[in-house]
């Protein structure tokens, strides 16, 4: 792999998910990184939790009185019709409901027992913590290395890692480096669709994250392209933490090890294995939504 | 499709398997009344209506294929489904064992053993199923377990006709060279009835998990 020494500024970027990032006054705050666990063993420990978590937007509420507990290296999928707050409780996780003005916080949001919303920590250290991938894949118009490079250079770390390394490392995460491996000068909007939101995927886990937000990834990719995905989160759970918000059900069925499922008026109304929410839920307000009898 | 008309289309899944079970327990009361009577015309019926039956199953596994394929079912539909799937499976088995008896109903040799009720065993066995059937169609959990514990007086009463028949054997005159043939055809013709309750079991068993989530009458 060649040595990518583009000395391009990354500022100005557009996409929201820049905007917390290119502070560089990082502010470490005491959120530590807990013991692992294994997918496969034991208990998992409890990596974000929410307790009695109300979020408004101006006087309208969003989420009413959430609690739920998310175990680490799952894959937890968060299902509910339009409106449900399933979107804005993963933007809560990492604070990106921030940047809406008449956006309000009651209640706990911890990540490692660490309320997020305490006044001594910071948005973008905790963003580092806690990545995330939209909806539709967002590559800067630049270089696919400069895509994966970007998080690194802007913590101020480019200097104190081997970057091409951490590059390969975050494409091959992505399971992406075998195809780019021969363009990585080349633009990241080159790439189709699938390509593109792997790079992102692989733009979000080059900081080494501890939990990675998915908000409908797979939504305007092609089935091809969406199985990848599914099949990356799959190993990306090896590693780290995904929350992943997904109406579409089968893939919350085939992919997630639990399931939270969130009805109108924001209210989460079970939380429970992806298995016994699709084979036997408790709440008859779910079986109605997944068997598409709701509404 | 429409999400209505998916609703119908487990309607009607629901209603086809009930058309079948109807047309198996007739199909085995036929094959009773050919066994009582001798009737081999009513007994050549049974037997090649069978196909009949087998039609109908590939028709329902046909449909519950598609509704998983298509629909993607979850939760209390999948369990619908996915019960009405095996319990076909059943019914379509106790055809077989309905064939089974009229082949018997042609032969003879049963005079042998006169004090074992076969028509009374099987009517108990196909009101048995019926009684499933009904549970499948009401969403009946309760007579799930009366029917399971049914089908364990059933088992006494075959195992009592079994034992009749081998005392008949050790009794017999060994040179007798009918008597092996006849023993052995009785006794397979105890199991089968035996076979009628323990698949109506198995039908009470997918319909308390269809209906419950239940698996407690699996195995």
């Amino acid at each position: 792999m060649s040595s990518n020494t583009t000395n391009e500024r990354t500022t100005g970027e557009s996409t929201s998910e820049t905007e917390g990032l290119s502070d560089d006054t990082i502010i470490e705050t005491d959120i530590s990184v807990g013991p692992d666990s294994s997918r496969t063993t034991g208990r998992p420990n409890t990596i974000v939790s929410a307790d009695s978590l109300d979020v408004y937007y101006g006087d309208d509420r969003a989420l009413s009185d959430v609690t739920i507990e998310i175990p680490e290296h799952r894959v937890t999928a968060m299902i509910g019709p339009s409106g449900c707050g399933k979107s804005t409780f993963l933007r809560s996780i990492n604070r990106m409901n921030d940047r809406i003005p008449s956006a309000h916080v009651d209640g706990a949001l911890s990540f490692r027992g660490k309320n997020v919303y305490d006044e001594d920590v910071d948005p973008v250290a905790l963003r580092r913590k806690i990545g995330q991938v939209f909806q539709s894949p967002n590559p800067f118009p630049k270089s696919i290395y400069d895509n994966v490079a970007y998080g690194l250079r802007v913590q101020g770390k480019a200097d104190d890692v081997d970057l091409d390394d951490a590059v390969e490392r975050a494409l091959r995460g992505a399971a992406l480096w075998d195809e780019v491996k021969d363009q990585l000068d080349e633009s990241g909007l080159d790439l189709s669709g699938g390509q593109q939101q792997r790079l992102c995927i692989a733009r979000a886990i080059a900081t080494d994250p501890e939990v990675i937000l998915m908000d409908e990834p797979t939504s305007a990719l092609d089935p091809v392209a969406a199985s990848k995905i599914e099949d990356l989160i799959d190993e990306l759970v090896e590693k780290y933490t995904v929350i992943i918000v997904t109406h579409n059900m089968q893939q919350a069925a085939r992919i997630s090890d639990k399931t939270a499922v969130f009805l109108t008026g924001g209210e989460l109304v079970e939380f429970d294995d992806t298995a016994r929410i699709f084979e036997n839920p408790d709440d008859d307000r779910v079986e109605d939504y997944i068997t598409g009898k709701f509404g | 499709m429409s999400r209505n008309a998916y609703q119908e289309q487990l309607y009607e899944l629901r209603e086809d398997v009930l058309e079948m079970s109807d047309v198996v327990c007739q199909r085995f009361r036929r094959a009773l009344e050919a066994y009582e009577t001798g009737d081999e015309a009513l007994a050549e019926s049974v037997i090649e209506g069978d196909h009949e039956i087998n039609q109908l199953y590939l028709d329902l596994e046909g449909d519950c294929v598609e509704l998983l394929a298509l629909q993607q079912p979850v939760a209390g539909d999948l369990r619908f489904v996915a019960s009405s799937f095996k319990i076909i499976t059943d019914l379509e088995r106790v055809g077989d064992l309905a064939v089974n008896l009229a082949a018997y109903a042609t032969q003879s040799g049963r005079e042998r053993y006169s004090e074992v009720d076969v028509v009374h065993i099987g009517t108990e066995t196909v009101l048995l199923l019926e009684a499933a059937m009904e549970a499948y169609a009401t969403d009946d959990a309760e007579a799930t377990h009366e029917i399971a514990a049914t089908d364990d007086e059933i088992d006494a009463h075959c195992e009592r006709a079994s034992r009749t028949v081998v005392r008949e054997l050790l009794a017999a005159d060994p040179s007798d060279e009918q008597l092996l043939e006849d023993v052995s055809r009785m006794l397979l013709t105890i199991r089968d009835l035996e076979r009628v309750g323990d698949h109506a079991v198995n039908v009470a068993a997918r319909t308390l998990y269809m209906v419950d989530n239940d698996e407690t009458l699996l195995y």
